[in-house]
């Protein structure tokens, strides 16, 4: 997966059950669950109308939500590079063992 | 997501697994619903009983909301993709 720069899970050759690959398999499906639902919640509060006159997304309701969705991978993308970056500088300087 | 380099019993093991957490993130999304809307159509309490304006407030809600998420996944699904395809090259 992509998130923070993981890269995908290695292939591993253990057999056995809970194996590493079903852990980073699970570890996958939550956290792109919970960033989908934290989208969902947030870009809800942002984008849809409270009145409920009607049941259909209206156009601007429909192209916020475009956008908050984009905008929110965006974030979610610079968040991760910044924390990366973060954690690169403070292992270099020895200040912290890295991230 | 791609499973196809786990062996069998991974594979029905991580299946297990996903129905369970389907069912409870239904349940989750249940709850969240009802008092997303409840908290927005219901602020008058001089009845006990829901009122015709509540009852079709709540049901606009549940529409738009599902609605909503559906268009959040549509996008979500290509900009995932999108990101995958740029990482795994």
């Amino acid at each position: 997966m992509s998130f923070l720069g993981r890269g995908p899970a290695a292939p591993s050759s253990a057999g056995s059950l809970s194996s590493e690959r079903v852990e980073a398999a699970i570890q996958e499906v939550e956290l792109i669950t919970d960033v989908f639902n934290r989208i969902v919640s947030s870009c809800h509060s942002k984008c849809i109308n409270q009145r409920y006159l009607d049941g259909e997304l209206s156009k601007g309701e429909s192209v916020c939500i475009d956008r908050c969705v984009a905008k929110f991978f965006d974030a979610n993308k610079k968040m991760g590079e910044k924390l990366q970056a973060m954690g690169a500088s403070a292992g270099g300087a020895g200040g912290l063992t890295s991230l | 997501m791609d499973f196809s380099q786990m062996n069998a019993a991974e594979q029905a093991q991580m299946s297990r697994i996903l129905e369970k957490k389907q069912m409870q993130d239904f349940l989750k999304m249940y709850s969240n619903l009802v008092e997303r809307c409840f908290t927005t159509c219901c602020n008058d309490f001089t009845s006990k009983a829901l009122s015709s304006k509540e009852e079709q407030c709540l049901s606009h809600c549940a529409d738009k909301f599902l609605k909503h998420s559906e268009r959040v996944g549509a996008r979500f699904a290509e900009l995932n993709a999108e990101q995958m395809g740029v990482t795994d090259k």
